[in-house]
């Protein structure tokens, strides 16, 4: 396992991917607290033409807050981002082969699966990390992050709904045989689960509303309230791993 | 000892089916062709030995131990070739066969002598680029490499040398013979005078059958006596020979066709008493070409 958890290394850094997404999480990163800095300034450019329509704009306040508000909102589309480049991760190989040489070697599929694995799951948290860590980091300069509340949890809870689609990105990975099967089957999975959210009842336990991280930061909610969320995601990570290792072990080649 | 041996095998795709009834086995350090037209069901049977393809009945077995589909532990005695041999681009040769000797849990010392050794055996030694821009005679070559890395006890090629120029075919041939002091091949083709060069036994696969196996040899006592051709001198003895045994066909300008080689010394007393003039009495070489054409029903 080891062995190809260093050759998808070897593979993310020579085909670019890693540096790709290294990219954009940095940026996400960079823009929540810059966007924040910035509003004061846009509101005050903008304030000419605001009036000419009626609008009148007063000294807008920016905190931590807006930052975070931002990074809430931008942390989905980073996610979408990641799933778009990692979906061809093992349906590339179904498609030229690759796996072929490796598996006629006596390596187990279970190897080949748990190192995809191990290494999507670790890139999601390192490059969520990365973004956390640069946003946190320049509210803790620019402002105080002391104003939100519960920050730990509900970025953890962000973190593991990526980690909970990364987990149908590789059970659809282990049945599908091409990358745009993955997407639709990843995406209407998380898509569907999105919309059921919209009844009360559903939203109590489905992932989706791990999203939500600011109600916990305006202390509109408590860290308890998820747990249903956090177990249901759990199972469904678990399951998806389970399906995964079963039906890579009967996939066609 | 038998190394590969497949009983009463039976494939079929959905309708198709691929593989009736296919039987035969592989004894050890032999050199074993495995002979068929295009889409005759080679590959699929190949696949079905490295249980990469589920079989439909039948078992097949690696050195004693059978076949599974899926994750089968018989692959750790393995050497395979695919028709067309795919690799990591990003990789350059010897960086993919360090791979290949992690994967297979060898020694990092031993690794990395046996990959320059292997990249010695098939010339790709000083070729430093990566896999990206290899042409397929070069991913052929590291397709041989990567096969012999984890001294199999059985190497499975397949259709190992139709993308190769005349050189590197003699090449490869050569290292396929070299590797039977070590391991047993098989190998698939339709390229017959591959199987004349270097195979110990064949087996020919004909609408999902084994329509013909056994040492070349033995295989090729079982083609019927080769047909002769006679040409004589003047076209009139040509007509005068053909009226009197209108079995013979007619293969060119005077010259006559004998199928039925036994009723030579007949057609020879004939010619002799009536003192014709011969230019060519020739027998034609019995070659697995014709045995080919011959089973295949062409």
């Amino acid at each position: 396992m080891n062995a190809f958890l260093k050759k998808e290394w070897m593979e993310w850094n020579r085909t670019g991917r890693s540096w790709i997404l290294m990219l954009v999480f940095v940026l996400f990163g960079i823009m929540n607290p810059a966007l924040a800095k910035l509003t004061p300034w846009l509101m005050e450019a903008l304030s000419d033409s605001l009036a000419d329509t009626g609008l009148v704009t007063t000294a807008v306040q920016v905190d931590a807050m807006t930052s975070w508000a931002q990074f809430y909102k931008n942390i989905p589309i980073g996610l979408i981002i990641f799933i778009l480049i990692v979906s061809g991760n093992f349906t590339a190989e179904y498609e030229k082969g690759t796996l072929i040489p490796v598996i006629t070697k006596g390596l187990s599929r279970w190897s080949v699966l748990a190192a995809k694995a191990v290494f999507l799951y670790g890139s999601w948290t390192v490059l969520y990390a990365v973004c956390f860590g640069i946003t946190y980091g320049y509210n803790a300069y620019f402002w105080d992050n002391g104003i939100a509340g519960n920050l730990f949890f509900a970025a953890a809870y962000t973190w593991v709904f990526g980690i909970w689609t990364v987990a149908l990105l590789i059970f659809f990975s282990a049945v599908s045989k091409s990358s745009s099967q993955v997407l639709l089957g990843t995406g209407g999975a998380a898509l569907g689960v999105y919309l059921l959210s919209v009844f009360p009842k559903l939203d109590a336990f489905l992932p989706a509303r791990l999203l939500r991280g600011l109600d916990l930061l305006q202390r509109a909610k408590s860290p308890g309230d998820y747990h249903a969320n956090i177990a249901a995601a759990g199972l469904m990570v678990l399951l998806c791993m389970v399906l995964s290792v079963g039906c890579f072990d009967r996939k066609q080649l | 000892m038998k190394m590969l041996s497949l009983s009463h095998v039976a494939k079929n795709f959905g309708e198709k089916q691929v593989l009736r009834d296919v039987s035969f086995s592989v004894p050890e350090h032999t050199v074993f062709g495995f002979v068929g037209q295009n889409g005759a069901g080679k590959t699929t049977a190949m696949k079905m030995i490295l249980g990469l393809l589920p079989v439909n009945s039948g078992e097949i077995t690696v050195d004693g131990m059978p076949v599974r589909y899926g994750n089968t532990p018989t692959n750790r005695f393995i050497g395979y070739l695919p028709d067309v041999p795919e690799f990591y681009p990003y990789m350059t040769p010897s960086e993919y066969l360090r791979f290949c000797g992690e994967i297979s849990g060898m020694p990092a010392k031993e690794t990395k002598s046996r990959c320059e050794e292997l990249l010695r055996l098939v010339g790709l030694e000083k070729e430093k680029h990566r896999i990206k821009g290899f042409s397929r005679g070069m991913k052929q070559r590291l397709g041989v490499a990567q096969a012999l890395f984890g001294r199999p006890k059985l190497l499975i090629c397949d259709e190992p040398t139709s993308a190769l120029d005349p050189a590197g075919r003699k090449e490869l041939l050569d290292i396929l013979t070299a590797a039977k002091e070590e391991t047993t091949v098989l190998f698939s083709t339709h390229i017959l005078s591959d199987v004349e060069h270097i195979c110990d036994e064949m087996a020919f696969l004909h609408e999902g059958k084994i329509a013909l196996k056994g040492s070349l040899d033995e295989v090729r006592k079982l083609k019927k006596a080769s047909a002769v051709t006679v040409e004589m001198e003047y076209p009139e003895d040509t007509k005068a020979l053909r009226q009197a045994f209108p079995f013979l066909k007619a293969a060119g300008k005077n010259s006559l066709l004998l199928e039925e080689a036994e009723r030579l010394p007949e057609l020879l007393h004939w010619i002799a008493d009536r003192r014709y003039p011969v230019m060519r009495i020739e027998r034609q070489e019995a070659d697995l070409e014709d045995l080919f054409m011959e089973v295949v029903g062409k």
